[in-house]
C-alpha cells in the first residue's frame, strides 16, 4: 500500500493521518534521518506502508510545523555521519498525539472485537 | 555516499523535485537525493527490476501527489497575506485595480467581438464547406452581378465540385395583417435553402420541396425577431394567414434567433411564391439577374477546384450565349468561401481596434508596474526583514507575484463588467460591418481570455517587481527609511516604464486624432446636396393595385398635390428614392446605357438611374450646371429626356457639351436627349466618390418610392401630417422610413463615428493614465529626494529652481517617450489607411497637435509634485531620516 500525505484522516478527532502515525511511531523510540524513517515504516508494517520520498517529506514538513516533530541537534560521530543527513525526533507534543492516536485506536479495536468483527489476539 | 558525478537516476529525480514548491525544495532537496539515493542502492542490491520499477513508480506518484499541496499552501498562505497588506493600502489596491480593470476590460470586450466575428465558425451546418458563387462582368464595371433562373440552372447541372446548391434573394412586400399594411422584409429562397443551411424551426417546419414547385398555395416562415415582435411570441401562429402581394399565404413555421445571411429578413418564402422569381418573364430571360447563390463543397474538393469549376462553365455559358455575355463585358464567374466573405468587412476595423485595446492593456500594465515599484520601494523595510528572517529571494518573489496575481484577477473581474455593460454598444457598432454582429457574447472562450489578460498582466508587473527586488532588497540593509533611493536599475526600468506608457498613448491619440480627422472630414464633406429642413419619406405603395404605367403617374401626381398642401412646405418631390437612403436603393437602379455616336461592339457603360418629379432638385438643392431640369412639359407624351450629373459629363462629353445628346437603355429603340447637368451626388455614402448619375422625369418612367419635402421651419414637425396624408391617397401604402435628411446624413456616418468615439476614447484611457503615472512617479521621486531638496534649498536654490528641476525630470522622460512613439506611429497608422478619409495616415498636422496636447498634459502632471518640491522646508527636509 502507498500512503500519501493527503489519505483521508482516519477519525475526525485524530490530529494525524494514518501515514504521520506511522512516522511518529517510527520516531518514538529514537531521533532517526529520512531514509531510517522509510525502513522502519516498511519493516514495521511488513511492506504494508511504503513511503515515497515526497510523501515522507511532506509529512515531516507537516509534523515540523506542527511541533510535534524536531531536528535532532546530536549528531553521530563524525565516521557515522554524513553531513547532507537531517536527524529528526519526536517532541513532546508528538508523544502525546501519538499516545492518543495509540489509545484511539485501541478503543477502536476493542469495539471491533466485542463485535466479533475480529477474533481477540491471542499470544502464541 | 555518493560520487560527485551524478547519475542518470539521480538527475531525473532532480528534475522530478522541480515540481516541487521552491522553498520546499531548498528545506528538503538535498536530503530528499539523498535518500532516494539509498533507496536506489539498496533495491539495485536486491537486482530485481520489477522492484526498480516499484520504486520509480511510487516516487514518482509520491512527488506528483504532493507537489500541488504544497503548491497550494503557499498560494494560500501569500494570498492570505496579500489580501491583508492591499486592505491596509486601499488608495494603492483600488488604483491598481481601476486601472487594470479599464485595460483587461477593453481588451475583453473587443475580444467578444473579434472571437465572434473572426474567430468562432459558423453556426450553420458543415458552415465551412459553404461557398458563394459570384458572377462579374469587370470591363462593364460589375463586379457582383447577380444570377438569373437560367444561369442558376445552368450552374446547378453542369458543376462538378458541388453537392448543394440554394439560391436567395430579398425583396419587399407589403403584409396585410388584421387590415393593416405593413412592409416586410422577404426573404426568397429555395425549398431547401433551410435544410442547406442545418437550420431547424423553433416552431413547425421549413420548406419542403413541395412547397417550391411552381403553383404551390404560398407558405411563409417568420424569423424568430419578427415572431416575437408582431406576433408577441404567439405559439399558436403556425397555420395563421396574411395577405400578401393578393395572395393568401400560411404560416408554416418560426425560425430560430440565429444570425440571417445575406440579409436580416421578416419572412421567408419559397421561390414558388415570389410574383417576380415565378414570372414566365423571370423563367425565360437569362438576363433577368436577381438571385444569390450559395453552395457546398462536395466531400474532398476544394475551394480551388470549385473556383476553376465554376470558371470553366462560364467560359461555356459565355460561348453559348454571347448575346448575354458580350466578350466586352469581361465576363467571369469565381467563389469564395462564406465564412471569409461574412468576415471581410469588419476584419480591418476589428484588428485595428484589437491594436488599440492592447495598447491600452499595455499601458495599463506599464503604470500598474510603476504604482507596485513605488510601493516595493514603501515596504523596503518590511522586505529586508523579511529577508534577514530567513525568507529566501525565490520566497520573497513568489509572494510579490502572488500579490500581482491577485490584483489583476480582481482588474479582470473588473474588465468582465465593463466588457459586459460595453456590449450593447459593441453590438451597434458591428452591425454595420457584418451580420455575425448578434453572435457577440461574454462565453467561456471570451472568460479564458481574460484570465490569460490577468496573469499576462501579472507577470509583466511580477517582472518589473523582480528586476527591482534582486538588486534591491538584499541590498536595502545598507539603506535606512524611505529616504532610499530605489537603486540605478529600479530608477531606469521606472523610467523606461514612464517613457513606454508615453510612447504607446501617443501611438494611440494618434490613431484616435486621424480617426477623428476622417470623421470631421466626413462631417463637411459637400455631399452635393443641401440636408437642411428636408424630410424624406419611404413609401412602399401596393403594387397588385398598379398595373399600367397610368396608374402610377396618377398616384404620384396625388401624393405630390397632397404633400404641397402641407403647412411650411416650400416645395416637394415624389422619387425612386434619394441619396444616402438606408432602406431603399440610395443611388438608384444601375443600368448600362449606350452613347449616341459612340460604337455599337463597346462596352457599354453603366449607371445609376433615378426619376423624379420636376422639384426634385429643388427640394434637394442639387445645383443645376448646364441645361435646364425636368419641366411639367416633360410628361409620357413629350420627348423622353434626361438629366445627368457631372461626373457622367466628364466620362463621355470631356470636352463637348453634352446637352442636346442622346443616350438609350440596352436594347431600348427609343433614344432620350440629355436637357440638363446636375452636380454630383456622394449617393451611396459620404465616403464614397460621386457615381455617374442619370435623371429620368417622372411623368415619363414612373416609380415613386419616396416623397421628398423641404420645409421652411423643422421638417420633422409634418411628419405625422404627412404620413396622413400619404395614407389618404392610398391606405394601403407602406410608409418604412421618415427621417429628416440631417438625419440621414449623419446615420450615413455612424460607423466611422462609432469607431473614432471608441478610438478617440481608448486614446484618452491610455493619456489619463500615463499622464497620471507620470504625475504620481515623481511625486514618489520628490517624496523620496526629500532631504536632497531640503539640502538645495538650503544651499540657496530657489523655488523656481526646484520647479524646473523636476519638471525637468519628468519631461526628459516624456521626450523620451514621444522619440519613440513617434516612429512607431509613424509605423503603425499605416494599418488604418483604409478606414481614413480624405486624411493622410502620417498627416502631420495629427502629429503635430497630439504631441502638443499630450506634452501638455505631462507637463501639467509634473508640475503638480514640482510645486510640492518647491514648498519643501529644508529645515524639516533636514530632519527626515
Amino acid at each position: 500500500m502507498i500512503v500519501r500525505a493527503n489519505d483521508e484522516i482516519s477519525s475526525p478527532q485524530a490530529p494525524v493521518t494514518p501515514a504521520m502515525f506511522n512516522v511518529l511511531l517510527a520516531l518514538v523510540d529514537g531521533e532517526k534521518h529520512g531514509y531510517a524513517i522509510l525502513k522502519e515504516v516498511a519493516e514495521q508494517t511488513q511492506g504494508g506502508v511504503r513511503l515515497s520520498t515526497g510523501t515522507l517529506y511532506g509529512i515531516i514538513k507537516r509534523l515540523l510545523a506542527e511541533g510535534l516533530i524536531a531536528e535532532s541537534r546530536t549528531r553521530p560521530a563524525a565516521e557515522r555521519d554524513d553531513p547532507r543527513r537531517r536527524y529528526y525526533r519526536v517532541t513532546e507534543a508528538g508523544r502525546e498525539v501519538a499516545v492518543t492516536e495509540a489509545v484511539r485506536m485501541e478503543k477502536l479495536i476493542a469495539r471491533a472485537r466485542a463485535k466479533r468483527l475480529i477474533k481477540a489476539f491471542r499470544p502464541a | 555516499m555518493s560520487t560527485n558525478r551524478r547519475t542518470v537516476s539521480e538527475r531525473i529525480y532532480g528534475v522530478l523535485l522541480r515540481l516541487l514548491p521552491f522553498d520546499f525544495r531548498d528545506e528538503f532537496g538535498s536530503e530528499m537525493e539523498e535518500v532516494f539515493r539509498e533507496q536506489e542502492a539498496a533495491v539495485k542490491q536486491e537486482r530485481g527490476a520489477m522492484k526498480r520499477l516499484r520504486l520509480w513508480w511510487e516516487t514518482l506518484a509520491g512527488i506528483v501527489g504532493v507537489a500541488p499541496r504544497e503548491h497550494f499552501s503557499i498560494l494560500r498562505q501569500d494570498a492570505g497575506y496579500a489580501l491583508r497588506l492591499m486592505r491596509k493600502d486601499p488608495v494603492y489596491t483600488i488604483a491598481a485595480v481601476g486601472i487594470l480593470g479599464l485595460g483587461i476590460g477593453v481588451n475583453t470586450a473587443v475580444f467578444s467581438v473579434v472571437n465572434s466575428v473572426l474567430l468562432r465558425p459558423l453556426p450553420y451546418a458543415d458552415g465551412d464547406r459553404i461557398v458563394t458563387i459570384r458572377q462579374r462582368a469587370a470591363k462593364a464595371g460589375v463586379e457582383d452581378m447577380k444570377f438569373s433562373v437560367q444561369e442558376i440552372n445552368d450552374y446547378r447541372q453542369r458543376n462538378q465540385t458541388l453537392s448543394a446548391m440554394v439560391e436567395y434573394h430579398s425583396m419587399r412586400f407589403t403584409l396585410f395583417r388584421n387590415g393593416e399594411a405593413q412592409k416586410v422584409r422577404t426573404g426568397v429562397v429555395s425549398a431547401g435553402f433551410f435544410d442547406f443551411f442545418g437550420v431547424h424551426p423553433v416552431l413547425g417546419r421549413t420548406f419542403s420541396p413541395s412547397d417550391g414547385r411552381p403553383g404551390a398555395p404560398p407558405v411563409l416562415l417568420l424569423s424568430y425577431e419578427f415572431w416575437k415582435q408582431s406576433e408577441n411570441g404567439d405559439p399558436g401562429v403556425v397555420g395563421k394567414t396574411y395577405e400578401m402581394n393578393d395572395r393568401v399565404h400560411t404560416v408554416i413555421g418560426v425560425l430560430p434567433p440565429l444570425p440571417q445571411y445575406p440579409n436580416e429578413n421578416d419572412v421567408y418564402m419559397a421561390t414558388s411564391a415570389c410574383p417576380y422569381r415565378s414570372s414566365a418573364q423571370a423563367m425565360a430571360n437569362r438576363d433577368a439577374r436577381l438571385m444569390s447563390v450559395f453552395a457546398r463543397l462536395k466531400p474532398g474538393a476544394t475551394l480551388e477546384h470549385c473556383r476553376k469549376d465554376v470558371s470553366a462553365i462560364a467560359q461555356r455559358l459565355e460561348q453559348e450565349h454571347p448575346g448575354s455575355y458580350p466578350k466586352a463585358a469581361g465576363y467571369t464567374a469565381t467563389s469564395a468561401a462564406l465564412p471569409e466573405e461574412l468576415r471581410r468587412n469588419a476584419r480591418p476595423m476589428l484588428l485595428v481596434m484589437l491594436a488599440a485595446a492592447a495598447f491600452v492593456l499595455l499601458i495599463a500594465c506599464a503604470n500598474v508596474a510603476n504604482l507596485t515599484l513605488a510601493r516595493i520601494a514603501r515596504r523596503q523595510r518590511e522586505l529586508v526583514v523579511r529577508t534577514a528572517l530567513g525568507a529566501g529571494s525565490g520566497r520573497l518573489l513568489r509572494q510579490l507575484s502572488t500579490e500581482g496575481l491577485i490584483l489583476a484577477l480582481l482588474g479582470a473581474v473588473a474588465g468582465l463588467g465593463f466588457a459586459w455593460e460595453s456590449r450593447n454598444l459593441l453590438v451597434q457598432f458591428v452591425e454595420r460591418l457584418t451580420p455575425r454582429a448578434r453572435e457577440i457574447r461574454i462565453d467561456g472562450d471570451v472568460l479564458a481570455f481574460t484570465v490569460l489578460c490577468a496573469i499576462a498582466t501579472s507577470l509583466f508587473c511580477g517582472l518589473a517587481a523582480t528586476l527591482y527586488s534582486r538588486e534591491n532588497v538584499f541590498s536595502g540593509l545598507k539603506e535606512t527609511g524611505t529616504q532610499t533611493s530605489g537603486g540605478r536599475r529600479a530608477q531606469l526600468v521606472r523610467s523606461g516604464l514612464i517613457a513606454a506608457q508615453v510612447a504607446f498613448s501617443y501611438v494611440l491619440l494618434v490613431g484616435a486624432g486621424l480617426m477623428s480627422r476622417t470623421l470631421i472630414n466626413l462631417e463637411h464633406v459637400d455631399a452635393g446636396f443641401v440636408a437642411q429642413h428636408v424630410l424624406a419619406v419611404d413609401i412602399d405603395l401596393n403594387w397588385s393595385k398598379y398595373t399600367t404605367d397610368q396608374q402610377w403617374r396618377d398616384v404620384s401626381r396625388r401624393l405630390l398635390e397632397q404633400a404641397r398642401m402641407q403647412p411650411g412646405v416650400m416645395s416637394a418631390a415624389v422619387s425612386s428614392g434619394f441619396p444616402l437612403d438606408p432602406d431603399g436603393t440610395p443611388g438608384g437602379i444601375p443600368q448600362r446605357f449606350q452613347v449616341e455616336g459612340h460604337l455599337p461592339d463597346q462596352v457599354l457603360p453603366v449607371a445609376n438611374i433615378r426619376a423624379g418629379t420636376p422639384d426634385y432638385f429643388r427640394t434637394l438643392g442639387i445645383p443645376l450646371l448646364a441645361g435646364r431640369i425636368f419641366a411639367a412639359t416633360d410628361t409620357e407624351t413629350a420627348l423622353p429626356v434626361a438629366v445627368i450629373s457631372r461626373s457622367l459629363a466628364r466620362h463621355y462629353w470631356s470636352t463637348e457639351d453634352p446637352v442636346g445628346r442622346r443616350i438609350k437603355f440596352d436594347e431600348a429603340t427609343n433614344w432620350i436627349t440629355i436637357v440638363g447637368v446636375v452636380g454630383d451626388v456622394r449617393d451611396f455614402g459620404l465616403a464614397q466618390e460621386p457615381k455617374d448619375q442619370i435623371y429620368l422625369p417622372d411623368a415619363q418612367n414612373p416609380s415613386p418610392g419616396s416623397l421628398l419635402l423641404r420645409t421652411a421651419g423643422d421638417p420633422m414637425t409634418l411628419a405625422r401630417q404627412v404620413r396622413r396624408a400619404i395614407l389618404n391617397v392610398d391606405p394601403q401604402t407602406a410608409i418604412t422610413h421618415v427621417e429628416t435628411m440631417e438625419q440621414a446624413r449623419s446615420d450615413s456616418i455612424s460607423a466611422p463615428r462609432v469607431a473614432a468615439s471608441l478610438f478617440g476614447l481608448f486614446a484618452i484611457l491610455a493619456m489619463v493614465i500615463a499622464v497620471a503615472g507620470i504625475g504620481c512617479a515623481l511625486a514618489l521621486s520628490v517624496r523620496q529626494r526629500t532631504r536632497e531638496i531640503g539640502i538645495r534649498a538650503s544651499l540657496g536654490a530657489d523655488s523656481w529652481d526646484l520647479v524646473r528641476m523636476v519638471v525637468r525630470q519628468g519631461m526628459w522622460l516624456v521626450l523620451l517617450g514621444l522619440a519613440v512613439g513617434l516612429p512607431c506611429a509613424f509605423a503603425l497608422t499605416q494599418g488604418l489607411q483604409s478606414l481614413l478619409f480624405e486624411v493622410e495616415p502620417t498627416d502631420p498636422v495629427t502629429f503635430a497637435v497630439v504631441l502638443v496636447v499630450l506634452a501638455g498634459a505631462a507637463l501639467v502632471a509634473c508640475f503638480v509634485p514640482a510645486r510640492r518640491a518647491a514648498r519643501i522646508d529644508p529645515m524639516v527636509a533636514l530632519r527626515c531620516d
